[in-house]
């Protein structure tokens, strides 16, 4: 068991808050995605479960054991590292087989765990080479063969595929992916690319200014955002916002945005007639919106601003009451800019963000 | 068809200029090079293997367009044959020692007038034109009451030609014409009367005092020879100043590599203090070796640091003289504190700056699969400082062999001494600039040799440097 409890945790450097006061747990066996803008503090988080920022304050515990002031080489982690760390002046062999070596495991053993890390990984032939004649792939492959050797019930990677090449990170990744299946660690993976934590993280754990913004499954966190940065951060093209007026009547309530209005699901009514303020935000996903060419009951008269043809979808841009709107629809649908075409917007694919406090109304 | 070919000549000038431009840019560093290093140093290593003196050339005419007889080495005692004076027209030998004679027209003892060759030592000029040649003069008087008190006055500029005339002292003479007379003899080697006999300038003989017996003062033709290097190896310093050497190479290098290596652990931990440390470690780089010497000097005096500390602490009744010639161990203790003292903080700087190179994330990579402080010394740091390692090693060795400053502000240069003591003494000391050189070229090599040496027992693998 290696269930990860994270308590209270904060980490300061100077005046810069990088951490600040995060409680997480990551379940046993678990993959959990941190994910955030540069300076989140994603990385400073998993150094902190690495041991190699000591947290300022709050308890670590790995497996029921508290590592807080552990150094790194005894919290029985393995790590993969951004700029990979592999010891130059080492064969690929002596490079995978170091920790092993280090943590005195018997020689054949060793030998045994360096080989099938390596076959994991398809660098058997490589055992004997230096990494200085070896590409960006290769290198990276050999820093994920040496974490796993180690055999570790924990494995942290920070940003292990960011520095390949786009085609080189979707092949690792998807690679990646089925390796850590089968290895019953729990893992820890520090990411900047959305897509990369939606497609890999059992959870992901959205990140801003130190703090955790949501914690949950890839596609709760995609459909279900807690708040408008969640919503904004993730998605390509992301969430759209507009700013809409409240306007409550007797039995019901509407939102004005421009000259259209909207009518919120009947479950959240309530909470949106009890905003203190007449102000709301309103978000949708650009492919959760119809496109139309002929008007109906629910639609949205709009003039398109640019059509963007990306292969699988055509992306446009329309304006509704000063906002633009990013819509996505079908390439089979034949539209030019400046014409006029019909969107709807399904009420209950609308998300209703409180500007006050920024989060998502939610039923409860 | 034109077009491809412009083409191919347009490119081909760019190719030409891309390969020409970037040994224009080196050009002043060979220019550099050739000036202040090749040139220097095969300068020193002519000096010490070439002698300029070594043989001088004899020719079948008392001239230099006689054709040479033979070549007899300097410092060969000669027998004098036959002496001739000849007559250096302007100014094609400037080297030559040269004996003026003076064409003048006077009055003989008889009133009739004469005119002819007197050496220059016979008349005093009292006259010259503007441009300082001498227009007239006076017989000068003999003062030896055994010779003749008139003075010859010769056919031809040459004390051999005939006596047409004589003048009384003090008779007044008019000067017509000057001649520029060097006297050459005809030699042969002394020992060996059966050799051809050879003419030589005056200039390059000594004549003893009998006018026929001599030696070769010095030659024209230089010649290789071993004989400096022999006379180096010789010396009865050389064997000392050679082990000093390495003894003191030996003693300091290693001690200075580990106290380097501590010292550059102590920076790399990034303590608070680590800025402080560096400041402190690096302080003697600053000083002048001489300064160290002296400094050290005043500690190990009479009447030094360690004799008062000594002496306070009831250690010994008095001061204990450590820097002399019966206690040479002393002195080259002294010599390897003062060294490390001095010249460990250069290796430090190198090695920091090697720590520095390696990746955070490499030991950290190394603290997180579990390898000690120690483990990360011995498997990542070292490994990685190699090239840094064979730096310092290469520069502290070739400092080694150039220890002297200190040497002598401790030791004072003859109890203890050392390679470049030697040569120092040969230069300055005994004024003999080959020796001098040949201390100074073997130096050189042992440099080299020990730098080759690094270069091949600490290499490392191109590929095993960090990334």
């Amino acid at each position: 068991m290696a269930e990860i409890r994270i308590e209270h945790v904060t980490k300061t450097f100077g005046d810069n808050v990088a951490i600040d006061d995060i409680n997480l747990t990551i379940e046993d066996r678990e993959f959990l995605v941190l994910l955030g803008p540069s300076g989140c503090g994603k990385t400073t988080l998993l150094r902190a479960i690495a041991g190699l920022g000591m947290a300022d304050s709050g308890r670590i515990s790995i497996g029921g054991q508290d590592v807080t002031y552990l150094p790194p080489g005894q919290r029985q982690i393995s790590m993969v590292f951004q700029s990979y760390a592999i010891f130059p002046h080492m064969t690929v062999h002596q490079n995978i087989g170091f920790g092993l070596l280090m943590n005195k495991v018997d020689k054949a053993e060793s030998d045994r765990r360096v080989r099938s890390a390596a076959e994991l990984l398809h660098i058997e032939n490589l055992l004997d080479r230096r990494p200085s004649a070896m590409s960006g792939g290769q290198r990276q492959r050999v820093a994920v063969a040496r974490a796993l050797a180690m055999e570790a019930k924990v494995l942290l990677m920070d940003e292990p595929l960011s520095n390949l090449d786009a085609l080189l990170r979707l092949e690792m990744r998807a690679e990646l992916k089925r390796l850590l299946a089968d290895v019953e660690a729990t893992t820890v993976y520090v990411t900047h690319d959305q897509i990369e934590a939606l497609s890999m993280g059992d959870r992901v754990a959205v990140m801003l200014d130190g703090k955790i913004q949501q914690c949950d499954a890839p596609n709760t966190v995609y459909e279900s955002p807690s708040n408008q940065f969640v919503g904004s951060f993730i998605g390509n093209p992301p969430m759209n916002f507009m700013e809409g007026t409240i306007q409550r009547d007797r039995d019901t309530v509407t939102v004005a945005v421009g000259e259209h209005e909207f009518s919120p699901p009947e479950a959240l009514q309530p909470l949106i007639r009890d905003l203190s303020s007449d102000r709301i935000t309103l978000g949708i996903r650009a492919e959760n919106m119809e496109t139309l060419a002929a008007p109906s009951s629910d639609t949205v008269p709009v003039t398109i601003e640019v059509v963007e043809p990306l292969g699988a979808q055509n992306l446009l841009t329309a304006r509704i009451g000063g906002h633009r709107l990013k819509v996505s629809t079908h390439p089979s649908l034949d539209v030019a800019a400046k014409q006029q075409v019909y969107i709807r917007l399904p009420a209950d694919q609308i998300r209703w963000i409180d500007p006050a406090t920024e989060s998502v109304l939610y039923k409860r | 068809m034109t077009t491809p070919d412009t083409a191919t000549s347009a490119s081909k000038a760019r190719t030409w200029r891309y390969r020409v431009v970037p040994y224009l840019l080196i050009a002043p560093a060979i220019v550099y090079l050739a000036m202040f290093f090749a040139y220097p140093m095969y300068e020193g290593l002519v000096l010490a293997v070439y002698d300029e003196d070594a043989l001088l050339p004899t020719r079948d005419e008392p001239n230099l367009d006689g054709s040479e007889v033979s070549k007899i080495p300097q410092g060969t005692a000669l027998a004098i044959v036959d002496r001739s004076s000849q007559e250096v027209v302007g100014d094609e030998n400037p080297d030559a020692l040269t004996d003026p004679w003076y064409q003048v027209t006077a009055d003989d003892p008889t009133g009739s007038p004469i005119t002819g060759w007197v050496s220059e030592a016979r008349i005093r000029v009292r006259d010259e034109d503007a441009a300082g040649a001498p227009v007239s003069g006076t017989v000068r008087p003999r003062l030896a009451a055994t010779s003749d008190p008139l003075t010859d006055v010769y056919e031809a500029p040459n004390d051999r030609s005939e006596v047409i005339g004589k003048l009384e002292q003090r008779a007044p003479v008019e000067i017509t014409d000057v001649a520029l007379l060097e006297v050459w003899f005809q030699v042969r080697p002394a020992d060996d009367p059966s050799a051809a006999a050879g003419w030589a300038p005056s200039r390059f003989l000594q004549v003893f005092e009998d006018g026929e017996n001599g030696r070769v003062h010095r030659g024209t033709d230089g010649e290789f020879t071993t004989a400096f290097i022999r006379r180096m190896i010789d010396d009865r310093f050389f064997g000392p100043a050679v082990r000093t050497t390495l003894l003191l190479m030996v003693l300091i290098i290693p001690a200075q590599l580990v106290l380097a290596m501590v010292m550059a652990l102590v920076i790399h931990a990034r303590t608070r203090l680590s800025t402080g440390f560096l400041y402190a470690f690096s302080l003697p780089i600053g000083m002048s070796d001489l300064a160290a010497g002296i400094l050290f000097f005043s500690i190990f005096t009479g009447n030094g640091l360690l004799n008062s500390i000594l002496d306070a602490l009831g250690i010994i009744d008095g001061p204990y003289a450590f820097l002399t010639a019966d206690t040479v161990r002393w002195i080259i203790f002294a010599i390897v504190l003062a060294e490390l003292w001095r010249a460990t903080s250069i290796v430090m700087v190198i090695l920091v700056a090697g720590l520095q190179a390696i990746p955070d994330e490499t030991l950290e990579a190394a603290e997180l699969f579990g390898a000690s402080y120690f483990q990360r010394v011995r498997h990542i740091m070292l490994p990685l400082l190699r090239p840094s390692i064979q730096v310092a090693l290469i520069l502290r060795t070739i400092l080694a062999f150039q220890v002297f400053a200190v040497v002598i502000a401790l030791g004072g240069g003859d109890v203890v001494t050392v390679l470049a003591n030697e040569s120092y003494r040969q230069y300055f000391g005994l004024r003999n600039n080959n020796v001098a050189s040949a201390y100074a070229v073997f130096i050189l090599l042992l440099s080299m040799a020990s730098a080759f040496f690094y270069l091949r027992a600490v290499r490392s693998e191109p590929e095993a440097r960090p990334t």
